[in-house]
């Protein structure tokens, strides 16, 4: 189990060009959004919009399809979107909210959606939560030093950011520059080394890029919303899906890397358990499953 | 022969009061205290010492029935204090804010008083529509002030934001679908007070009215040179009373007042009427009065306007007033702000002005009338931190004095 509780996985990609070619694998995220808002199944979502400093991004409400595209791509520093979602449901007005969130964001939603201490009337508003897959997330002026110094490139030539094949990548207009993912450790936020939750697992709606070929990303639907939506904009041919068992390098990829951050996690953790320092998990003996995200 | 009739709590307000009445043969009042007995509020002491930013979240805290101008009252009181202009949607949106609260609250007053004025057949209609009237109001505050009942987004300086277009449009169709339900509300509730048949003259007095603004607050009608403050020992004619009695008495021009629906329909909107069924009346056509100016200012609002100004927390030890029309009357807070702390905070709320006019206003009429012209008042004394002694090492109680109902 460890990609979670879901009903289906499949290899999918946005059909609309336009989003194929700015989105960060297969355009899920922004596929989904636009779908919901025609259909009126939101009425709004808060996303990583852009800001006046590149790659910076900030939680941004998006009421229409542009305002969402404006918001493609991944950026690998933290939005907090779920400050956001307050304001989403009180000085926007908006009723059925979608976001978009890492999975300790989500951790986050779900559990205010369970104790809604300080957000009445919030909780039944979140009609769609996406959430992506994440190793480890950089505070900005992480982000900036090893992009600066160990890359050697001035942050704002960088078109666009990318983790895969053990490497980080940054695109310029005219090259490609890459570093070893392993001088990047040391720069990720420090709960990111507790952190069991590869693939989203309390998302509606999970995708990411690994497991499945370029310009397309593995998705996983997990509740009935999540599942309601997907189906609908497959369907409507938003969105074209393919079988796991047919792209490479499949779910395997997949299930190794979760279980990696999790066991790697989950070694901290009862390493600083031991030490008798608070860690908001349980330590390996006291679950059944031991890499269970909790 | 004189004999005392005692209500001690009295019912269907919020609090703890009680009301003493001294009355003849024929049981007519002769004489009417009321006074409250809820201990010690204390929360002002809790302010001083922090940041100016803490006293509107904690002060908010006195009341969960009124804490919208308790909010408004400590914004405007060190606004005051600090100098701060608020931008114009910021003041809007307040005011928009405390529209809403009027209806919600007095909504919430006409449900507290049902059991006295509705008959059972109406019970259900009357009780539904108070909900129905409150689920709209409450929508408002909490889009605009960030929570219903204690508000996160009204800020020192303005309001922590501005409302979307899309928001704005939202809350101006309900409300205005809000109004046909609101007119037949107060027709229902003017109707049924009137149906009630209470004694003409009930709850009638001579002591001037004191009011402010005609829906939110305006400390240029405050002077502090009129108001004076006593305490119950040189107030209440009876040492027993005096000495329980736990609110101070507030006067102005040296007289006790009444504060309210009523006084402010008298001073702003040519209502004449004295007396217990005027203040229900004038109650619930405050509701109307307080719909309309919320429909209006959302029709004028810009919501791309700057809410809130910047400004200088440290302060100069100035005192600020910041008085606010709450739905039972003038609510004033007053502080000082010196070296960006809270030097000294006070709290003056609607219903310590009208106690001691209460009391006397049962007065001329049968005791079983007294308890509604308490009513009539809508009274509000929950305004207070229960509190209790417990012993510093093993921390049993050693003195509780809450009131039990």
């Amino acid at each position: 189990m460890v990609l979670g509780t879901y009903k289906e996985v499949v290899a999918a990609r946005s059909t609309d060009k336009q989003i194929q070619k700015i989105a960060q694998d297969g355009g899920i995220v922004s596929a989904l959004f636009c779908y919901a808002l025609d259909e009126k199944l939101i009425d709004g979502a808060v996303v990583a919009g852009p800001t006046e400093e590149l790659w910076k991004p900030a939680p941004t409400v998006a009421m229409t399809a542009e305002e969402v595209l404006a918001a493609a791509g991944t950026k690998y520093t933290f939005s907090p979107n779920v400050w956001m979602l307050k304001k989403a449901a009180r000085q926007y007005g908006l009723e059925k909210i979608g976001t978009v969130a890492i999975p300790c964001q989500l951790m986050g939603i779900r559990k205010m959606q369970s104790y809604p201490f300080g957000v009445r009337f919030l909780a039944d508003k979140i009609a769609l939560t996406v959430g992506i897959f994440c190793m480890e997330n950089f505070p900005f002026a992480s982000l900036q030093t090893f992009i600066s110094e160990k890359m050697g490139i001035d942050p704002s030539l960088v078109e666009k950011m990318d983790i895969g094949k053990g490497k980080f990548w940054a695109y310029t207009a005219d090259d490609v520059y890459t570093l070893p993912l392993k001088e990047t450790h040391g720069y990720e936020q420090n709960g990111c080394k507790v952190c069991l939750d590869y693939v989203a697992e309390l998302a509606d709606v999970s995708t990411g890029s690994v497991g499945t070929p370029d310009g397309w990303s593995t998705v996983l639907t997990r509740t009935d919303a999540g599942e309601t939506i997907f189906k609908a904009a497959v369907d409507a041919g938003v969105i074209e899906t393919k079988a796991m068992d047919d792209v490479k390098p499949g779910l395997g990829m997949l299930e190794k890397l979760a279980t990696d951050k999790k066991t790697k996690a989950m070694k901290v953790i009862d390493d600083r358990k031991a030490m008798g320092l608070p860690v908001p998990y349980k330590a390996s003996s006291e679950k059944e499953d031991p890499l269970a995200n909790v | 022969m004189s004999e005392r009739v005692v209500i001690s709590p009295t019912s269907r307000q919020e609090g703890h009061a009680e009301l003493v009445m001294e009355v003849d043969d024929e049981g007519i009042v002769t004489k009417g205290r009321y006074f409250s007995i809820t201990p010690v509020r204390g929360l002002e002491k809790m302010v001083t010492g922090k940041n100016p930013e803490f006293a509107p979240v904690m002060t908010q805290r006195i009341c969960g029935v009124c804490p919208i101008p308790h909010t408004l009252a400590s914004v405007e009181a060190i606004d005051d204090s600090l100098d701060i202009e608020i931008p114009k949607a910021g003041r809007q949106l307040r005011e928009l804010t405390l529209c809403a609260h009027h209806i919600n609250s007095h909504a919430i007053h006409q449900f507290l008083i049902a059991a006295d004025f509705v008959p059972e057949n109406l019970f259900a209609t009357a009780v539904n529509s108070v909900s129905e009237v409150r689920k709209v109001a409450q929508y408002v505050v909490d889009m605009v002030a960030g929570e219903g009942i204690h508000p996160s987004d009204v800020r020192i300086g303005g309001m922590a934001d501005n409302i979307s277009e899309v928001a704005r449009k939202k809350l101006y169709a309900r409300l205005k679908s809000l109004k046909p339900k609101l007119d037949e509300h107060v027709e229902l509730i003017v109707g049924l007070v009137a149906d009630k048949g209470l004694p003409a003259g009930l709850g009638v007095h001579n002591q001037p009215i004191f009011t402010t603004d005609n829906l939110y607050g305006n400390r240029d009608n405050f002077d502090m040179d009129r108001f004076t403050e006593v305490m119950p020992e040189s107030w209440y004619d009876d040492a027993d009373i005096a000495k329980r009695a736990c609110s101070t008495i507030p006067l102005y021009d040296g007289v006790n007042v009444e504060t309210g629906p009523r006084a402010r329909a008298v001073q702003y909107r040519g209502f004449t009427e004295k007396g217990v069924v005027a203040q229900h009346v004038a109650r619930a056509m405050e509701m109307k009065s307080a719909l309309s100016r919320a429909i209006a200012i959302l029709a004028e609002l810009d919501t791309s306007a700057p809410v809130r100004a910047d400004f200088d927390p440290r302060g100069t030890n100035k005192l600020g007033i910041g008085p606010i029309e709450g739905p039972r009357g003038t609510d004033v807070h007053m502080a000082q702000v010196a070296d960006g702390k809270v030097q000294f905070y006070t709290c003056l709320v609607p219903t310590t002005w009208n106690i001691p006019t209460m009391g006397p206003a049962t007065e001329g009429f049968h005791h079983e009338f007294g308890p509604h012209v308490i009513r009539a008042y809508d009274p509000c004394l929950s305004c207070a931190t229960h509190v209790i002694v417990v012993d510093d090492e093993d921390r049993s109680v050693i003195k509780n004095e809450m009131v039990r109902i």
